[in-house]
């Protein structure tokens, strides 16, 4: 019993740091692309105050079953993925029930909250929206063909399904696999650009041409709730990346309160690294269409990934 | 009298029961078909018991009914879902024409399944599946003029499959001396070494059914003109005799395999995956186009039917697992759909999703059935057809060389959602129009049904061992040996494992707390809204201004994707259709019919017979 309640603190530990993390890197966003941009910007911390407005508004507008559920949907979505993807390698601080669901699992779990999102939108009955939803379900078409043939490359690389049992391989052989699967990383790295919606792939919200897409008419409540699961959701695309590809974070042979620390440190640089590949690329790119967007993916990510996976094969 | 014959026969009677009734109390068929399913069914699940066979002999032929393992799982799925759609149909049909001509099929080709299923020797087996053929399509062709032409396409391409599965049939008899399937079986017959055309032309026989390219171009009309109440059967159970004949053919290739058969298997394995996975890609690409809800349940239909071939095509214990647990979930999940389809088409007139849109409020319960029925199709997590996908997937990554297969899957169940998310927006979501105002939710014996299997689906994502029980005693009747299976663990052989009830338990902690919190939190100062009061960026819609989105929905994709669009399978068979009538033209200048010409004909061949007379009758 001891050890379920040591479980799940555990859970709501991993839970808020995982929120915690990707608001201020959210935050942090705002603030250098409006540097770039030669503007002030918000604080770094101006998503918090955000989501204190938003939660504290006194009225709310519910459009229907499914607009009231959509943000429970998205919740669900990110911190399900969350137990089952590990934070640390082998840390007993962070639950990980990642062998009982694999990397196909997480694939699938992983549009569930979209889904949902989708589902809330339409009923809401802006046209907007459903124009945005009908472009994020076409652009995932796209990106997600890159991002499933760098995940086969690996597995059939390494004759497992479990992320955990890519950490141990990287963490005994002490290679990244970065370096002994470049292409499929290229690929996957290329696949990232489409999941995290940035510039030139900003063709869901859209601003100035969609109003803010699926999201449009939510408020309140339902909209800081959404941001709440959406932080999540994009500190665990990183984490992924970092757990496949870059190692991981943390050593199964040291588990005490600093070595869990000095773990943390290290995910954190790594999953920063990697969340600004997208945000410059952003930066620099207009905005493309939909077509032209999942054109891009079927194109040279995807012969990346197709040399990944022969790579990882012969 | 023997069992087998009292279930048959009780669907035969309750089918001419039906054809008469309606003729004394109008709409009285429908609910002596239901009653006569439904005996037959409590008849199957309680009295007969696996193993038990009956032989008789016709005409100096030796004939078996019998039931084994592998036949029972498709009883399941045969009269789970007859039994549901008898009931679903009794309102569904109420007020059209000719009902007695409908039931008496629809219990007919029910009656055909389970002479199928019950069948042990392949002359039995024939004379239920042209029951089974004929009965369907005397449905297809039930709405009239109009379908007549879909049905003579069904009717063709069904002869075509009938003429091979007859040839196979009759070369078995003369290799093999027997018409049982056990024998047929047992003997090897369906080995690649001897007889390399049985196999294939029992494959195509059962393709047919089956709809795999490019044998499938009879479906999406056939499927989306029927009754919905009859599609759910044709498409949920109908479609699965053919995975059963595939099964059989398959499983015993694959399960006798000398080792010199490897090479020939290997081929067919790949011909055969990637055919399912060209099925499954294509008919993906064309559901999502569709305006019509039932064209893109068609359309899908023939998508799931790929999967189950790619997962029958790998011959791998998790690939066959998942293609008969796919079976039966596809079963259960487009049932509802094609029911769903139904209640809207009864209700609102249409199923259009031009003209219909934002029924959700109206019809709640089709609704909610529909939702988890896509979700199941879709393969999200955490319901059936999550599981099925999984088993799919690890067993092309883990135990077959065909990577690239994986992606093809992948990339047609990924475009699999937007045919999804457009079928429950189309009807359910979206703008709430003033055309569809009057529309209120489907009556009580429909909505059961679909509510029903909604909730099995939630079930077997639970509790797949449920299905899991009866689909390893199958695959042990077929051959396979030490079948895994867990009630909720899922299995591959590198050792990793999905447990769908730690997921369940995630997804069901945080969905309390979360709708608990959201539902709550500011409870009054909460306002509900309809579909009219929406942010317009600053512009106010006028009364007659159109907001809904529904025309060219995924035109951005199409234009993506707009170098699969230009093949047509269609086009393929036309061409060939047309090549066949020129030769049909000529034989006509052969054929005259006219009576000088067939006597000049025989005076020629007088003629050749004199000339050649020594070369010919030389001794």
């Amino acid at each position: 019993m001891e050890d379920l309640g040591l479980k799940i603190f555990g859970a709501i530990l991993t839970t808020i740091m995982a929120f915690a993390v990707g608001m201020t890197y959210g935050g942090i966003v705002r603030k250098l692309t409006a540097r770039v941009q030669n503007r002030f910007g918000p604080p770094f911390y101006q998503n918090f105050l955000d989501l204190v407005k938003l939660q504290s508004k006194k009225t709310n507008i519910a459009h229907g079953f499914m607009g009231h559920t959509a943000p429970v949907w998205i919740i669900i979505a990110s911190i399900t993925v969350l137990m089952f993807i590990p934070i640390l390698n082998g840390n007993l601080w962070f639950p990980n029930l990642n062998f009982h669901g694999d990397l196909i699992f997480i694939l699938y779990m992983m549009v569930f909250g979209s889904l949902g999102m989708a589902l809330g939108a339409g009923q809401t009955g802006n046209p907007n929206s459903a124009i945005g939803v009908t472009r994020g379900l076409s652009m995932m078409v796209g990106y997600e063909i890159p991002f499933v043939l760098a995940l086969v490359a690996l597995m059939v690389q390494y004759h497992t399904t479990s992320i955990q049992d890519l950490m141990q391989i990287q963490h005994e052989s002490g290679t990244w696999l970065i370096f002994s699967n470049p292409f499929a990383f290229l690929a996957a790295l290329f696949a990232s650009l489409g999941m995290f919606r940035y510039s030139p792939f900003d063709i869901v919200g859209a601003p100035a041409e969609l109003a803010s897409g699926p999201m449009s008419e939510f408020g309140g409540k339902y909209l800081g709730t959404m941001m709440t699961g959406g932080s999540i959701f994009s500190f665990i695309k990183l984490t992924l990346y970092v757990d496949l590809f870059l190692g991981g974070a943390g050593n199964p042979d040291h588990i005490g309160i600093w070595a869990t620390l000095a773990g943390i440190g290290v995910l954190l640089i790594k999953t920063f690294t990697l969340y600004m590949v997208p945000v410059f690329y952003g930066w620099v790119s207009p905005r493309y269409r939909t077509e032209q967007a999942i054109r891009y993916f079927w194109g040279w990510p995807t012969a990346l990934g197709i040399i990944g996976l022969i790579w990882a094969v012969y | 009298m023997n069992l087998f014959f009292i279930i048959l026969l009780i669907l035969f009677s309750s089918a001419i029961l039906a054809f008469i009734s309606n003729r004394i109390v109008r709409g009285s068929s429908g609910i002596i078909a239901f009653i006569g399913i439904t005996a037959a069914s409590i008849l199957f699940f309680t009295q007969l018991s696996i193993g038990s066979t009956y032989s008789f002999s016709l005409g100096g032929i030796q004939m078996q009914f019998g039931l084994n393992s592998f036949t029972y799982l498709f009883a399941i799925i045969v009269l789970g879902l007859g039994v549901m759609a008898s009931l679903y149909s009794i309102q569904y049909m109420k007020g059209k024409e000719r009902l007695g001509y409908f039931y008496f099929n629809f219990v007919l080709t029910i009656l055909g399944m389970v002479g199928i299923i019950f069948s042990q020797d392949f002359i039995t087996f024939f004379i239920f599946w042209e029951i089974m053929t004929w009965s369907s399509y005397l449905i297809v062709i039930y709405n009239g003029y109009s379908v007549s032409k879909v049905g003579i396409k069904y009717m063709i391409f069904s002869a075509l499959g009938a003429y091979a599965m007859l040839t196979a049939i009759v070369s078995i008899k003369g290799i093999y001396g027997s018409f049982m399937i056990k024998d047929a079986m047992a003997a090897g017959a369906f080995n690649f070494t001897d007889h390399l055309y049985i196999p294939i032309l029992l494959l195509i026989g059962f393709a047919v059914k089956a709809a795999l390219m490019p044998l499938h171009v009879w479906a999406p009309k056939a499927y989306s003109m029927s009754p919905m109440s009859f599609t759910a059967v044709f498409s949920g159970a109908m479609s699965k005799m053919g995975i059963l004949g595939m099964g059989l053919v398959l499983a015993s290739i694959y399960s006798h395999a000398s080792p010199e058969d490897s090479v020939n298997s290997l081929i067919l394995k790949q011909v055969l995956g990637w055919l399912g996975g060209i099925t499954a890609v294509m008919a993906t690409i064309y559901a999502l186009i569709q305006t019509d809800a039932k064209k893109l349940l068609a359309y899908s239909s023939i998508a799931q039917l790929g999967y189950i071939v790619v997962g029958l095509s790998t011959g791998t214990q998790l690939g066959v697992m998942a293609a008969l647990f796919l079976a039966v979930v596809h079963a259960i999940f487009k049932g509802t759909l094609f029911m769903a389809a139904g209640a809207v088409e009864k209700q609102a007139g249409t199923t259009d999703m031009t003209k219909v849109s934002g029924l959700i409020r109206k019809m709640p319960f089709t609704f909610f059935a529909s939702l988890i029925s896509i979700i199941a199709l879709a393969g999200v997590p955490p319901l059936g057809g999550f599981v099925g996908k999984w088993m799919l997937y690890e067993s092309l990554i883990t135990e077959s060389d065909s990577y690239f297969l994986v992606i093809v899957i992948f990339f047609s169940s990924t475009a699999a959602f937007l045919y999804s998310y457009r079928f429950l927006f189309g009807l359910f979501l979206g703008q709430e129009e003033k055309e569809t105002e009057h529309v209120k939710e489907a009556p009580l014996t429909m909505v059961i049904p679909m509510t029903i299997l909604a909730l099995l689906l939630i079930v077997t994502g639970l509790y797949p061992g449920i299905l899991f029980e009866p689909i390893a005693h199958g695959m042990e009747y077929l051959g396979y040996s030490n079948v895994n299976w867990d009630m909720s663990v899922l299995n591959n052989i590198w050792g990793e494992q999905t447990n769908m009830s730690y997921i369940f338990t995630s997804i069901g902690v945080v969905f309390v707390v979360v709708i608990l919190f959201i539902s709550l939190k500011g409870y009054k100062g909460t306002r509900n809204v309809g579909t009219k009061e929406i942010s317009t960026s600053g512009e106010i819609p006028l009364e007659h201004e159109n907001l809904t989105y529904q025309l060219d929905y995924y035109k951005p994709f199409e234009r993506a994707a707009a170098p699969l669009y230009k093949r047509s399978m269609n086009k393929i068979w036309n061409d060939i259709g047309n090549a066949l009538e020129a030769v049909f033209n000529f034989t006509r200048r052969i054929y005259t019919g006219n009576g000088q010409t067939y006597a000049l004909f025989v005076i020629i061949f007088l003629v050749i017979l004199l000339i050649f007379k020594d070369s010919l009758f030389a001794n």
